[in-house]
């Protein structure tokens, strides 16, 4: 059967968010290594005087490109292209969306411009009292106001879908894009208030003082589902995609899947304050709150690892995989999207992990500020979802341009040394966490370093240049591709993993949006409520600004 | 609709339940080895 054809207008929009994307990692991960360079004890950035002045530039341009801007983009990108194929029609107002796009664009260029000319160097948490030039607010308001009017035009166009097909299942991978798109759009209105209240007439002169503290809890309002709204567009490929692609598998169970969504978009916002565990003026009573519902949220995520491994399992034994474990082998590991995607599972094992030690109120205490958070993020947002958008793109660059993938083999080595490079990088800043060893830290000039961290510092660095190579290996794989003389025969096709029991039969209430979107919007206001009236209430706006920079 | 294919209905996901109880018992283990950490470092830390 011929599969639905995205048009060449759209195709082309999907691709801009994923050029843009690529672009903005590719810039990003200059930096990434050369933190890591650092911490080993050579400091390139004296170097690249008077263009980058310090360490912490250098680094706040690393998180803002890579973890919000790369991710950003791509995801958007790839919704779109989920909400098209998945309803099976076109989006009901392209401009709109491209309205959408543009506002990201020019948002982006105005967040770069100050942390380029050194007048934003706060990091991608922008923490006040760190105080950025103005364009940098106004620049990440854009972004996300971008992203949500293109989410308006997904939802106009779901609306239009639902009256044509009152009865119908929403298929997965647009009920995916849609539930994402929602928990974005509830959750970034923490960083709105933060910005367009507090940091922005800060940042105009309009106001003399902040309260840092109710920015850090607005901050993180947002701060923890953005997490899941990195994730969830990776657990759709790995849901709904994936198994196809690694072996003619099917999806184990579409109503598992649907329910780890809508648990995902109750729980992962009223969860924030679990990552203010040492911020003194947040009350006892709710950190420990926040804590037993972030509990709450292994739940989900333990449905799709279920859902996943037996989607996958599924897949190894249809190729003849036999066995406990042997089934493994038999998936399709020659395919660079599948050996990117099954990579980035095996390292989300233990960021996962690490995440509920994260989580835990007592154990939090030996973790808080020590460089075990980085090395649990880049498991996360640098492998489960950088590395799976990676291995996305290489089958979607070749369906959205109709040119063949360039050396396919290429990819898959690159794949691989991602995942070398990021076992040697992240473990050490694990283990040197546990040693005491603080984040968000020039290691290399710190008098204090003690003899036991010195291999686990050379381990960074050399995590950090062997990441720099597999982030090499994948420029130049989508530049060539995207350039590339060879076309395909016909049409990618578009991997979608049946699911094993036809959706129409699971239970109605999972294709029904009110009672989660009540639940998530009560639950919110039970768990940030309180605590942000009692702030808001005695707002203390004492703290001037600071440049430290 | 999903099609059934032969053999789906007989479909037991046995490589899956060992990965994921190597999985809790990778979990409690690294968790324990932080929790010792922080013991080691005293009640008040």
């Amino acid at each position: 059967m011929k599969q639905y054809q995205v048009s060449a207008v759209e195709k082309k929009f999907i691709g801009s968010h994923l050029l843009v994307a690529i672009l903005a990692l590719a810039v990003g991960s200059l930096f990434g290594p050369l933190q890591a360079f650092e911490h080993a004890g050579w400091d390139l950035y004296q170097y690249l005087k008077p263009l980058i002045k310090s360490y912490y530039q250098g680094l706040t341009v690393h998180g803002v490109l890579n973890a919000l801007v790369w991710t950003t983009f791509f995801i958007m990108g790839f919704l779109t292209f989920n909400v098209i194929f998945g309803l099976k029609r076109p989006l009901k107002n392209l401009t709109l969306n491209k309205v959408g796009f543009w506002m990201m664009v020019v948002g982006v260029v105005a967040a770069a411009i100050p942390i380029l000319a050194n007048q934003a160097t706060v990091l991608f948490t922008f923490y006040p009292p760190l105080k950025a030039n103005w364009a940098f607010y106004v620049g990440l308001t854009l972004v996300v106001v971008g992203s949500w009017v293109e989410g308006w035009g997904f939802f106009l166009t779901y609306k239009d879908w639902r009256k044509d097909n009152p009865n119908e299942r929403m298929p997965f991978i647009a009920f995916g894009s849609l539930v994402t798109t929602l928990l974005w759009q509830i959750c970034t209105l923490g960083v709105a208030v933060e910005i367009l209240t507090m940091l922005l007439p800060w940042s105009l002169g309009l106001i003399e003082h902040v309260d840092p503290q109710l920015a850090r809890t607005y901050f993180w309002f947002t701060g923890h589902p953005l997490v899941y709204f990195w994730l969830l567009p990776a657990y759709i490929s790995w849901y709904a995609m994936l198994p196809k692609q690694a072996g003619n598998g099917k999806m184990f169970s579409d109503s598992l899947a649907r329910l780890s969504f809508w648990l995902f978009l109750v729980l992962s916002t009223p969860i924030g304050i679990h990552h203010q565990y040492v911020d003194p003026g947040v009350p006892p009573t709710w950190k420990f709150l926040h804590s037993m519902f972030t509990f709450g949220v292994f739940f989900p995520s333990l449905m799709t690892a279920f859902t996943v491994i037996a989607s996958l399992e599924h897949a190894g034994r249809k190729q003849g995989g036999s066995g406990v474990f042997a089934w493994i082998g038999k998936l399709k590991w020659n395919d660079p999207a599948v050996a990117s995607q099954l990579l980035a599972g095996l390292l989300f094992f233990f960021g996962g992990i690490g995440g509920l030690a994260n989580a835990s109120y007592n154990v939090n205490l030996v973790l808080h500020n020590t460089a075990f958070i980085p090395g649990h993020f880049h498991l996360t947002v640098a492998t489960a979802v950088t590395l799976s958008f990676i291995g996305i793109s290489y089958w979607l660059v070749p369906y959205l341009t109709g040119r063949k993938l360039w050396q396919p083999k290429w990819a898959v080595i690159q794949a691989w040394i991602w995942f070398v490079g990021m076992i040697i990088f992240s473990n050490s800043m694990h283990v040197l966490g546990l040693l005491g060893a603080p984040r968000r830290v020039p290691l290399g000039l710190a008098p204090y370093v003690p003899a036991e961290w010195n291999s686990r510092l050379f381990q960074v660095g050399l995590g950090g240049a062997i990441l720099f190579v597999s982030g090499a290996i994948y420029l130049i794989v989508m530049y060539k591709t995207a350039t590339n003389k060879e076309r395909v025969e016909e049409e990618v096709e578009v991997p979608i993993a049946e699911p094993m029991q036809d959706p129409a039969n699971g239970p109605i209430w999972l294709d029904r949006w009110a009672p989660w979107i009540y639940g998530a919007l009560a639950l919110i206001v039970i768990m940030y409520g309180p605590i942000l009236f009692d702030m808001i209430k005695n707002i203390a706006l004492t703290s001037p600004g600071f440049r430290v920079w | 609709m999903a099609k059934k294919d032969k053999g789906d209905d007989d479909f037991r996901p046995t490589g899956t339940l060992a990965i994921l109880a190597i999985f809790i018992i990778t979990l409690i283990a690294i968790w324990t080895t932080i929790y010792m950490i922080l013991v080691g470092r005293g009640g008040t830390l």
